[in-house]
């Protein structure tokens, strides 16, 4: 409880502000959690040294997910049945005025989450929603139990097998209604279920959902017909159907990321296009058309006017997302050829700090490119075939005291 | 480096420059409100000279408010860009960076007594908290006066970047003035026959300090500042000790923020819920508070209903 008070000691604050600053200083500290396309590995790489500082070994090649704070790393193996739990080892503390930046060692949590297949990964409100395809459920965890080596919170009820995803807050969870026809087609909508496990009211009508993206308060899912759009601040989620704009030729968005500082959804649509989605906006939906079919994309958390699009003929593009149009375009890679497989080794983007890391599972490099330059800055050695990447760091205050 | 920032968005007292000659007279001033408060000062003081958006509308909740790329398009385009200050505005600094605008960004609460927030000795008693907001209570115009300075401080922007308007634009603060000086001694006159142990008021979030300050009430929060900080239990906890002990009569909902826990607290404690206050937003056109007079006048009545029902 705080009490409105109309004078204050603000002389002892200030000295107090002034006595902490003396003793903190400023930190930068990034580290990049790369894996390996084939191998089980998990390579760690201490972004400001350019080295490779940790690797740690997995049942299986996994698909990284990284929590919001950046403390916590999951490596899902979808080839092993498991979710591995890494402490990135850095981690912030806010103090209202400034954050405290604390650097640790990176470590295996000693956490294992098992399950049939997990697949996509969804951090809502501070609980982390595993969706398990084999089993059709997701099992819930929160970063914090995470940490305390107590993972699972709870499990939703077990369903038809289907490739789905659940979203959580600390009252409800919205997971994806599998097609019951054939289970084996991507799900048909999106149900609410409380606590107990009771469905709220009925199947929002999804189809062909897959893609799921959240930006500020605002959740998205992605169909064949348009996006649901959901607030959870209420207190039952709100879901609306947005249609896709009559104008957009015919395709839809299968996968999606939340804008970071600026409340925006960036999704592909079709091979060689991606869409700008603001649904607050009359005109939803802006199409941008690429110059080659696209391989990977990532929204830049810092500079929030910015996303990236890797294509196939291997140039990193910058998309300015107010204007919808690509200002800037830079040769990384040798081309990535989209035909084949798709989940065969290619590129795939991080945004750290001021830099864009791009992954090359031809070369065995990640390559890093200044985010405000556009120019390319050097590479770091992994060997094997980098493949999935994820970013964690930032700038704060450390004390002499630690 | 949050310091920094901060330095650089809200350095944003920049010098103002006039348009171009003629410019204000072929087109109206653009002009951008954070919030809804804002734009309906701005609206008062510009008259039919502006164009006017408001970013966070009506019943938004500007601490928790996450702009949007047409937001950024908007802030490009104004002519001005009318702001609280005291770190009212978190989101301000992405939009004045991603929009690159050369638009004056104008603190109106320069010029107002702030009052310290205590939410720094509260932030720093509790861990796990993720909130941001400065040294004081940005909330100022809860209390007249300091309205009333918001106008004078908007008319001086406007004057300055639009000289051949400035006369409308002084004419238009001078009456609306006199508006909110009778409204000031309305509000004192609501206030004054209730009885000093009955002037207590629960409300969700600490947004009322200059109001408590000004016409002589006590407002406690479960909640900080900020929307954005949690409550935590031993703080509803001590909270509710306080009501039961105090007797306190009512408590109240505010627009912007999730009723349950205030609603939670009236059911532990036996204390009614008194209605709903205004605190960082309008209501819509149709509703009690859709001007800041309106609003004002609705929530001393609201308060004045439910701790004092039987004042005339």
């Amino acid at each position: 409880m705080t009490r409105v008070q109309t004078g204050g000691t603000v002389i002892l604050l200030t000295t107090l502000a002034l006595t902490c600053a003396a003793l903190a200083g400023e930190k930068t500290a990034w580290r990049l959690f790369v894996s390996d396309h084939s191998e089980s590995i998990v390579n760690v790489i201490d972004l400001l040294k350019h080295e490779k500082i940790e690797a740690f070994a997995t049942k299986a090649p996994a698909r990284l997910y990284r929590s919001k704070t950046g403390r916590t790393v999951l490596a899902v193996q979808r080839g092993a049945d498991l979710v591995t739990a890494i402490d990135s080892g850095i981690s912030f503390e806010d103090h209202g005025d400034h954050g405290d930046l604390k650097v640790k060692p990176p470590r295996l949590l000693g956490v294992e989450i098992a399950g049939k297949q997990p697949s996509h990964v969804v951090e809502h409100g501070g609980e982390i929603a595993i969706f398990f395809d084999g089993e059709g459920r997701a099992r819930i965890a929160s970063e914090r139990t995470i940490q305390e080596s107590k993972p699972v919170l709870r499990k939703t009820a077990p369903g038809l097998p289907h490739h789905g995803v659940a979203v959580t807050n600390d009252r409800y969870t919205l997971i994806s209604e599998p097609n019951a026809q054939n289970s084996g087609e991507l799900p048909i909508g999106i149900s609410i279920v409380d606590k107990s496990g009771a469905q709220i009211g009925g199947v929002h009508s999804c189809p062909d959902l897959h893609g799921e993206a959240t930006s500020g308060n605002i959740l998205a899912f992605s169909c064949a017909s348009g996006l649901l759009v959901v607030s959870m601040d209420v207190s039952t989620p709100q879901i609306k159907h947005l249609p896709y704009a009559a104008a957009l030729p015919s395709g839809k968005t299968t996968t999606m990321l939340g804008g970071r500082g600026l409340q925006y959804f960036l999704g592909n649509y079709g091979s060689d296009k991606v869409v700008l989605i603001d649904p607050a906006e009359a005109e939803s939906f802006r199409l941008v058309t690429l110059p080659m079919r696209r391989v990977d994309f990532a929204v830049d958390p810092v500079r929030a006017k910015f996303a990236y699009v890797f294509t196939e003929d291997g140039r990193l593009h910058r998309l300015d997302v107010i204007a919808g149009e690509i200002d800037g375009s830079l040769r990384v890679t040798e081309p990535y050829s989209m035909d084949g497989h798709w989940n065969d080794p290619r590129p795939r983007l991080a945004v750290a700090g001021d830099k864009i890391v791009v992954t090359d599972p031809s070369r065995g490099v990640v390559s890093l490119v200044d985010a405000t330059s556009l120019t390319k800055t050097g590479e770091i050695a992994l060997g094997g075939r980098p493949f999935n990447i994820v970013a964690v760091g930032g700038s704060g205050q450390t004390h002499d005291d630690e | 480096m949050l310091t920094k920032l901060r330095t650089v968005v809200l350095a944003g007292l920049v010098s103002l420059s006039p348009l171009a000659a003629g410019a204000a007279s072929a087109k109206k001033l653009n002009v951008v409100a954070s919030f809804s408060i804002i734009g309906d000062f701005a609206r008062h003081v510009g008259g039919d000279r502006i164009d006017l958006r408001s970013l966070v509308g009506a019943n938004g909740d500007p601490h928790t408010y996450e702009p949007r790329p047409a937001d950024v398009r908007t802030i490009a385009a104004a002519d001005i860009v009318l702001v609280n200050g005291l770190q009212f505005e978190g989101f301000l600094r992405r939009l004045i960076e991603a929009s690159r605008t050369k638009a004056p960004v104008v603190e109106l609460t320069k010029g107002i007594q702030p009052l310290r927030s205590t939410e720094q000795a509260h932030n720093h008693a509790q861990s796990g908290h993720h909130h941001h907001h400065g040294d004081y209570d940005p909330h100022a115009w809860q209390a007249v006066p300091n309205a009333r300075v918001y106008v004078k401080n908007i008319a001086d922007a406007f004057c300055s970047i639009d000289p051949p308007g400035c006369k409308t634009y002084e004419t238009n603060a001078k009456a609306y003035d006199a508006t909110l000086r009778v409204l000031d001694d309305e509000i004192r006159a609501t206030i004054a026959p209730i009885l000093p142990h009955k002037r207590v008021v629960i409300t969700a979030h600490e947004a009322f300090g200059y109001f408590a300050h000004e016409y002589g009430l006590t407002f406690l929060a479960p909640e900080g500042v900020s929307t954005d900080t949690e409550a935590s239990a031993s703080d509803i906890a001590s909270l509710i000790r306080q009501i039961k002990r105090d007797n306190v009569a009512a408590v109240f909902v505010e627009n912007i923020t999730d009723p349950r826990l205030v609603q939670r607290i009236a059911a532990e404690t036996g204390s009614k819920v008194g209605g709903e206050l205004y605190s960082d937003a309008l209501s819509r056109p149709d509703g009690p508070a859709a001007t800041y007079v309106d609003m004002m006048k609705h929530n001393v009545s609201t308060i004045r209903k439910a701790i004092a029902p039987g004042v005339p």
